[in-house]
């Protein structure tokens, strides 16, 4: 019997100590957005890009990142991991991701397990002074002071904001500004937005897709 | 109406031989009918109700290879070793029989809540979550502290690391594929390793007893309660994967005897098959990868839901039967096979799957999970030690740990 135990207990060490070396031939890597296809489905991957897209739900998070190679990836970041996260995550962060390759509904995402799968790294803000015609189309995130609040239409909002003298209309639907998730805001708070940048009756206005894109630094 | 009659059938025919067939999952047949659905002018609900004929069936008959020949399904494993002992008592039949109550007991209780168990689970488990892992980890520290000795409780804590490490190597880093890599791992443990021990120490299988008393459900009732509501919780949440669902049910089952075990392992997991169908309509979300394919068949709402568990009672029904009579044969038939001759069979047939799935890797891993299974056997201390292959990446992962350990392991 004696002989079976050790036979068992080398056995098992030396076939762990093989796992574990091909385990670490094959630890996941940064890989780029756009090299992720079906071959990578149930297996580790890291990502890291800017977060172009992102939407809120029952306490969930969903990201979709944008790296160098042009591709997109959804990263849903459940409520429990969610919950877990020091730090919030922004439209435009620098985002990297280890998670392992799911497909959902069709769609490729990659799903962190825990908190420490995800390293954001903030984008600073644009001055409100420095945005033209040029970034139209373009995600951008803005700070300022609420200088106005206005209610359109059936329930939209627009907050002009202000820096320096200059202004910026933040366009916020009404899908967005009636969620639980949007935070009260008043005139004279400063407020980070980020959205898409885009021109309306000849003005440039930004806007909101996300109760996320909008968080308040200082309340007046 | 017939050709879902039809469907319905093909599931069931599906579900048995996946259910026969170790290693073969439902998971492995749902996208050919899927394929089935995007080439053909079948109604949706026809197919999905044939892929949760498939589930319900499988989950079924899959005890009963899991009791003859103790080749475990993901899932099963936990059954196995209580079963594997009534078999050797020449009790197997009566081992079917527990395991049709906990299927059928699951079934229906699970049907019958779940709007309840809808509304309370959410609550439930976000009050639990945070304080998971002290869970977890004082039934693994009760489980080393019952072998009493000095001698068994280092074995029992060696058994338990080896186990876990092996656990974390092989589903949490890119040696192989997570879902590829449980079934060498699991056989491993609890069956290739209980199937070399009785080549050697037993030479036939004893003559297996049929008892033709009916049912009793009353009896098991606590345990098929438990094994639901486990169940439930595991088949719902999306953050819970098949090790962290095994788990909690393995906790939520320490029943007294090997019979309670059983039927509550059985409950567990029929009602982890079906909530994963019910999180579809509740969650938006699939939880496996039959619910997945019936989620991209059709949209659901109340009135497919309340199909799919009209399908499922129904087909229940059927399977139950099914599971008896096929469980019946083998009992019959067992011991008219060369007991040595159908170890090496089976023990052959999960190296050849193992090497299918999952390549020269999932050969390696199932020669090591084996090599740990045997440890417990031969030092005399409980088996239940290598739960520690799911155990220890739970914990990890309840504490939010699970990155950290495998980052300083350089993985």
């Amino acid at each position: 019997m004696e002989k079976i135990t050790k036979l068992g207990l080398l056995c098992s060490l030396v076939g762990l100590a093989a796992i574990y070396a091909g385990a670490v031939y094959v630890r996941p890597s940064v890989t780029p957005i756009a090299k992720i296809d079906n071959e990578f489905i149930g297996l580790k991957v890291i990502i890291s890009g800017q977060v172009v897209d992102l939407r809120e739900s029952n306490g969930h998070l969903f990201l979709t990142l944008q790296d160098n190679s042009d591709g997109t990836m959804a990263v849903p970041i459940f409520s429990s991991v969610r919950s877990q996260l020091g730090d919030s995550i922004e439209m435009l962060d620098e985002v990297q991701v280890t998670g392992e390759v799911t497909l959902y509904q069709g769609a490729l995402e990659v799903v962190p397990e825990e908190a420490g799968d995800i390293s954001i790294v903030h984008s600073p803000c644009l001055g409100i002074s420095s945005i033209d015609n040029s970034l139209i189309g373009e995600p951008i995130k803005v700070r300022g002071i609420v200088d106005k609040r206005e209610i359109v239409g059936k329930g939209n909002i627009i907050l002009t904001l202000g820096e320096d003298g200059a202004q910026l209309a933040v366009f916020v639907p009404s899908s967005v500004a009636g969620s639980s998730e949007f935070p009260e805001v008043h005139v004279g708070y400063v407020v980070q937005a980020s959205g898409w940048l885009q021109m309306y009756e000849n003005e440039l206005e930004l806007r909101i897709t996300g109760a996320s894109n909008i968080r308040v630094i200082e309340a007046a | 109406m017939l050709e879902l009659l039809a469907f319905i059938a093909l599931g069931i025919a599906m579900g048995i031989i996946t259910g026969l067939l170790p290693g073969i999952h439902v998971n492995n047949l749902s996208p050919m009918l899927m394929a089935l659905a995007v080439a053909s002018v079948f109604a949706p609900m026809s197919l999905a109700a044939a892929i949760m004929a498939m589930t319900i069936t499988n989950t079924f008959i899959s005890y009963i290879p899991s009791t003859f020949l103790g080749a475990p399904e993901p899932g099963s494993e936990l059954s196995v070793l209580p079963a594997h002992r009534l078999l050797m008592q020449g009790k197997g039949y009566e081992a079917v029989e527990l395991a049709a109550i906990g299927c059928f007991g699951g079934l229906v209780l699970s049907v019958a809540l779940v709007l309840p168990m809808s509304l309370l689970m959410g609550p439930t488990y976000k009050m639990l979550r945070p304080q998971m892992y002290l869970l977890l980890t004082a039934v693994v520290v009760l489980m080393v502290a019952l072998e009493r000795s000095k001698t068994k409780i280092v074995w029992a804590i060696t058994i338990f690391l080896l186990s876990g490490f092996l656990g974390l190597l092989s589903l949490d880093t890119n040696i192989c594929r997570s879902d590829a890599a449980l079934m060498p791992l699991l056989s491993g443990l609890f069956g290739v390793s209980a199937l070399l021990l009785s080549l050697k120490n037993e030479g036939k299988m004893p003559e297996q007893r049929i008892d033709d008393r009916p049912l009793e459900m009353k009896r098991h009732l606590k345990p098929i309660c438990v094994g639901t509501a486990a169940g439930a919780v595991t088949g719902f949440f999306p953050t819970i994967g098949p090790s962290q669902g095994t788990v909690l049910a393995q906790i939520a089952t320490r029943s007294s005897g090997s019979r309670e075990f059983i039927v509550s392992v059985c409950s567990v997991n029929m009602a982890k098959a079906l909530f994963s169908f019910v999180a579809l309509y509740a969650i938006g979300n699939a939880r496996s990868g039959a619910a997945a394919a019936v989620g991209e068949l059709m949209e659901i709402g109340p009135r497919e839901l309340l199909f799919l568990l009209g399908v499922a009672l129904f087909v229940g029904g059927i399977a139950v039967i099914l599971h008896m009579k096929l469980g019946r044969l083998a009992a019959r038939n067992i011991g008219r096979l060369p007991y040595r001759a159908t170890c090496i069979a089976v023990i052959a047939s999960i190296a050849g799957l193992s090497f299918y799935y999952s390549g020269l890797v999932g050969l390696l891993i199932l020669a090591t999970s084996t090599a740990i299974g045997i440890l417990p056997a031969v030092v005399n201390v409980k088996r239940t030690h290598c739960m520690g292959v799911l155990m220890l990446p739970c914990i990890l992962y309840f504490a939010g740990l699970k990155s950290g350990v495998l980052s300083a392991f350089g993985l």
